[in-house]
């Protein structure tokens, strides 16, 4: 009896993670029943043994998120019931009342799941009132997948892209399909439902890359996220003040590695799961810390939301070709939002009344269309940027992220139109002003932005004077300067990290000032408690962590044309070959589950 | 391919994975020595129940998750009293409270990074001070480089703000080597900070800047514990210095009632007082009325100890530690508060450390025998795994050794409790 309740009852201690052996035992069954309807169902049946195929795989989506939400599940089933009904209406009426509703009905379901609580403070710090939420708010796991995932379907029927599914289990498909239901990849209609009707085709080599995906996202998943998480990352982030500004620094950047392997090993494994089932779901992460500049990291980086907020936030507010209602909405959104959480209602409403008298001027003044695309497209592309921010999670500390994401892009895309002149003073300038600065103050943030100034200024510098020196580009200096902006990019998307980790076991009162704290406390070991001496030591004893560090990075950086070769290497090899290395590298993944964990060093007294 | 071929696959590669798991069934495909850490109890060794007095809910959970899958060091059992209410040998330091009279009663409490920042001393501050009376956040060291959740404390020379890092040279009793001093003239706190020939030269003056942070002035006066060599004048929060030699520590403290010193020692695992001055601690300890020391530490021994005998011998110095304490106080009650419940993987598994009930239980044997009191923290936070639980509510950090802020307030408030309550007997 405990066995049965352990396999088909909710227990929120444990959900269903690909990582986690319970998964590949459901996966197996799952696959098991999937083989025999594909093989033993005649093809002659035609769509209904591929409808039959669907509504077995939606079963089993519905159980999986059951197993991992409970009755959360009720959510999933209302809105695929809603948005299926609602796109039916919006087919044949062509209003834009029902896509509303439709949107207003999924966007309640998020902002109640997942901003009650935000709004109700904001709310509160901007009129002095006190509501409060009685009852504590769990969160549906998945939710804001889904939710981006109905919406999509909704909007690409209202704008005529895709028909409406005439079927509401295909539908229910689409929308709960378990390998990318709880963590994404975010899957537009438009790509996936075509292929609810198209039979199921595997090539050896797609198998192949399929198992590569699986055993690819396991390592990132275990080996770089897990294990450096547990023993240097958490620790560092939990208190800060326990290492000096060295070890401070380097977690910050293993975050940075972190965060990465562990969201894109969960994609990699969907995509391998979904494969081996004969779908196909969309790239989620193309290396993004090859990046050469914050715009190019947003093309890179969970492209499937990148992708969605670019299609139905970005370019309904005018992209680059205009601005409208919207922009003003959300510019004075969020501006509100901010000034009542600094409480700097001059400092912030002063630029941002210049901030709409510019956007009433400018369109009128300024006549070249190439400066007026990039003032629209910068308008609107950070309010994508503090949007998507909050989309990643209702505290403060992601909407301050957001918004240092979209002014680097900003400030990316202004230095680029600079000649050499201007780039050389302006950085000068800049330098001297945050040498000078922190002189005076001796703050450690002025000290970590001065010396990371001078940095930037010394190679704008030397790359100023060999512009002087009219030097000719060759492949050497080429490769030089690529490698420059990637490590630029890098530092500067680690730099927002500090700000993108919050607690979700705390409420988002404590999480706020948790995430507040942690970055604080970090930024002033990294620019005040800085102590070479330690270095060796820290490197020694942490060697494992380090070399667990650097190889992922350097794999993370390995051509795109190697990575390519080595996973059609892997899916060419013959199949009992394969059957042993996938034997091997789960034998050594679980090394790292069962390691020792790093004993605790203090290196700073 | 075809799905069945698949299925074929995925069937294979489990069967051998499971072939795998039967060969080498703790995982480790390299030959690897059982963990360290695995222990075995005793067959014998039944689990006494402590009293703990504060909190009656506490399970005992300690058997269970110390049996090992291949057993290697075995924990040898100790007979331990279980009845003495150990509060009992905190009776003087209550009966001073209640005849302080005109004077302060000190309380020094010395601990690990479990301390660090105010932590657990605040709450302990705040419940005597409510009491007794007194005010002020006691001792604090001229250059404080882990911030206190009581006082901001900043450093000024020649009118420039500097890091701590870039003041006075600082020497631990509890550092590394480069950072000890042989003479052992570290005060009262473990550390010193030595105002060099540089700020003498140049007619440089320090000015320490210690804000307390909850906005209020809460001290009626300022000592500085200083070589008579070094100048000192106060104005407001801040404390101007000049001159050369050594500064012992800074004290913001009220003229009566009860001052408790937060004296956070990271890394310490307890033994090293008796590397400090005799002469300086005992002529601090009697000016100053100290009356209770509070010693919390063992936890740093866990993690890389992993052998009873060894426990023993660091428990046995923590006995010296205790007794060179009473020569240099015999007015002071001693209170011991062992280490938290502690975490560690193993064999893929978040586990207490096995040696930290044997610790606890060790400690509380010496603090017995020493007649000085024990607060068992590890069987208060409800013993073995209790600190994952900690941790799911946000009480502790993810490395399973450290409380988050509101972990620390809990366990101070229960340790201040439980001292007061034993007042009112």
């Amino acid at each position: 009896m405990d066995f049965l309740h352990y396999i088909f009852a909710f227990d929120a201690e444990h959900p269903l993670l690909f990582t986690q052996f319970y998964f590949w035992g459901f996966f197996a069954l799952v696959y098991a029943l999937f083989a025999l309807i594909m093989d033993r169902v005649p093809d002659s049946l035609g769509n209904k043994k591929l409808h039959l195929r669907n509504v077995y795989l939606m079963f089993v989506s519905w159980f999986f998120y059951y197993k991992t939400s409970g009755l959360f599940l009720l959510i999933l089933l209302f809105v695929t019931l809603s948005d299926w009904l609602i796109a039916q209406r919006i087919h044949k009426t062509k209003n834009k009342f029902w896509l509303c509703l439709s949107v207003a009905i999924d966007l309640g379901f998020l902002a109640y799941f997942k901003y009650a609580y935000f709004f109700t403070d904001a709310f509160n710090d901007l009129f002095g009132t006190s509501y409060s939420i009685v009852d504590k708010i769990i969160l549906p796991v998945g939710i804001s997948f889904y939710i981006f995932q109905v919406i999509s379907y909704t909007a690409d029927v209202y704008r005529g892209r895709i028909q409406p599914v005439k079927n509401i289990l295909d539908f229910g498909f689409y929308v709960s399909f378990f390998p990318q239901l709880v963590a994404g990849p975010i899957v537009r209609a438009e790509e996936f439902i075509p292929q609810l009707y198209k039979p199921f085709h595997l090539s050896r080599r797609a198998f192949g890359i399929a198992v590569f995906w699986i055993i690819n996202g396991l390592g990132k998943k275990i080996i770089m996220s897990d294990f450096l998480a547990v023993n240097l990352i958490d620790r560092v982030f939990d208190n800060p003040l326990l290492f000096s500004g060295f070890e401070n620094l380097f977690a910050l950047f293993a975050y940075s590695l972190q965060v990465y392997a562990d969201f894109s090993g969960y994609t990699d494994i969907a995509i391998g799961v979904a494969m081996l089932m004969g779908f196909y779901l969309p790239m989620n992460f193309n290396s993004p810390y090859k990046s050469q500049s914050p715009q190019e990291f947003w093309r890179r980086w969970h492209m499937s939301l990148g992708r969605w907020l670019k299609t139905y936030l970005y370019i309904p507010l005018g992209g680059n070709r205009s601005i409208g209602f919207g922009t003003y909405f959300w510019v004075t959104v969020i501006a509100l939002v901010s000034a009542s959480l600094t409480g700097w209602w001059l400092g912030i409403m002063i630029p941002y009344a210049v901030l709409i008298i510019a956007m009433i001027i400018v369109p009128k003044v300024f006549k070249d269309p190439d400066r007026l695309k990039l003032f629209y497209s910068n308008l609107n592309s950070f309010i994508t940027q503090v949007l998507g921010g909050l989309w990643h999670g209702a505290s403060w500390n992601f909407i301050i992220w957001g918004g240092i994401n979209g002014f680097g892009m900003i400030i990316e895309k202004i230095w680029r139109g600079m000649n050499w002149h201007i780039r050389f003073a302006a950085m000068t300038l800049l330098t001297a002003g945050l040498c000078v600065t922190d002189f005076y103050t001796n703050l450690p943030v002025w000290r970590l932005f001065a010396v990371w100034a001078g940095l930037v200024w010394f190679v704008t510098a030397i790359r100023y004077i060999y512009f002087l020196c009219e030097g000719a580009e060759t492949k050497f200096t080429k490769a030089l300067g690529t490698a420059w902006a990637i490590l630029q990019t890098f530092t500067f998307i680690t730099f927002t990290r500090l700000f993108f980790r919050s607690s979700s076991n705390l409420d988002p009162a404590t999480a706020n000032e948790v995430a507040w704290a942690t970055a604080k406390n970090m930024v002033n070991q990294i620019g005040g408690a800085w102590s070479n001496a330690i270095i060796p030591d820290f490197l020694w004893e942490y060697r494992w962590v380090v070399a667990m560090f650097i190889a992922g990075m350097v794999i993370h950086w390995l051509p795109t044309n190697w990575k390519r070769r080595y996973r059609l290497w892997f899916s060419a090899m013959p199949i009992w070959a394969i059957v042993i290395a996938v034997c091997i590298a789960i034998a050594v993944i679980y090394q790292f589950v069962t390691a020792d964990v790093q004993p605790f060093i203090y290196f700073q007294f | 391919m075809k799905p069945y071929q698949v299925l074929i696959f995925i069937a294979v590669v489990m069967g051998l994975l499971g072939v795998l798991y039967k060969a080498f069934p703790n995982g480790q495909l390299l030959h690897k020595q059982p963990s360290e850490l695995s222990v075995e109890v005793s067959d014998n060794d039944t689990i006494e129940e402590f009293p703990i007095f504060a909190e009656a809910e506490i399970e005992e959970a300690e058997t269970d998750t110390l049996i090992p899958q291949e057993p290697k060091v075995i924990i040898p059992k100790i007979a331990v009293d279980s009845t003495t209410d150990s509060r009992v040998f905190l009776q003087s330091f209550y009966s001073s409270l209640s005849e302080s009279g005109n004077k302060v009663v000190r309380v020094l409490h010395y601990g690990d990074s479990q301390i660090e920042e105010d932590r657990m001393s605040q709450q302990i501050r705040e419940a005597l001070q409510n009491k007794y009376g007194g005010s002020g956040a006691g001792l604090l060291p001229l250059a404080q480089t882990i911030p206190s959740r009581t006082v901001k404390q900043q450093l000024r020379m020649n009118d420039r703000w500097i890091q701590a890092a870039q003041g006075p040279r600082r020497y631990l009793v509890y550092g590394p080597k480069r950072d000890q001093r042989d003479d052992g003239l570290y005060g009262v706190m473990g550390q010193v900070a030595v105002m060099n020939d540089s700020l003498v030269k140049g007619s440089e003056t320090l000015t320490a800047v210690c804000t307390p942070l909850d906005g209020r002035k809460r001290y009626t006066q300022w000592r500085v514990f200083a070589d008579s060599s070094v100048h000192y004048t106060f104005a407001g929060d801040s404390v101007f210095l000049s001159g050369q030699g050594k500064v012992y520590g800074l004290s913001q403290q009220s003229d009566t009632g009860v001052i408790v010193d937060n004296i956070p020692m990271r890394g310490c695992l307890g033994l090293v007082f008796t590397k400090m001055d005799r002469e300086q601690l005992v002529s601090f300890y009697r000016e100053q009325n100290v009356q209770l020391i509070i010693m919390q530490f063992g936890g740093n021994a866990i993690p890389s100890n992993k052998n009873p005998g060894t426990i023993q011998g660091i428990v046995k110095g923590l006995r010296q530690q205790v007794q060179y304490l009473r020569t240099c106080a015999p007015q002071a009650s001693i209170l011991f508060i062992g280490p938290s419940d502690m975490l560690t993987q193993i064999d893929g598994e978040w586990t207490t450390y096995p040696m930290v009930p044997y610790m606890d239980k060790l400690l509380r044997k010496m603090a017995l025998e020493e007649n000085i009191a024990y607060f068992s923290l590890y069987r208060w936070m409800g013993g073995a795994g209790s600190m994952a639980r900690w941790q799911e509510i946000g009480l502790a950090g993810s490395d399973g050794v450290h409380f988050t802020r509101s972990g620390a307030r809990k366990a101070g408030n229960a340790v201040a409790e439980w001292m007061l309550e034993g007042s009112e007997n």
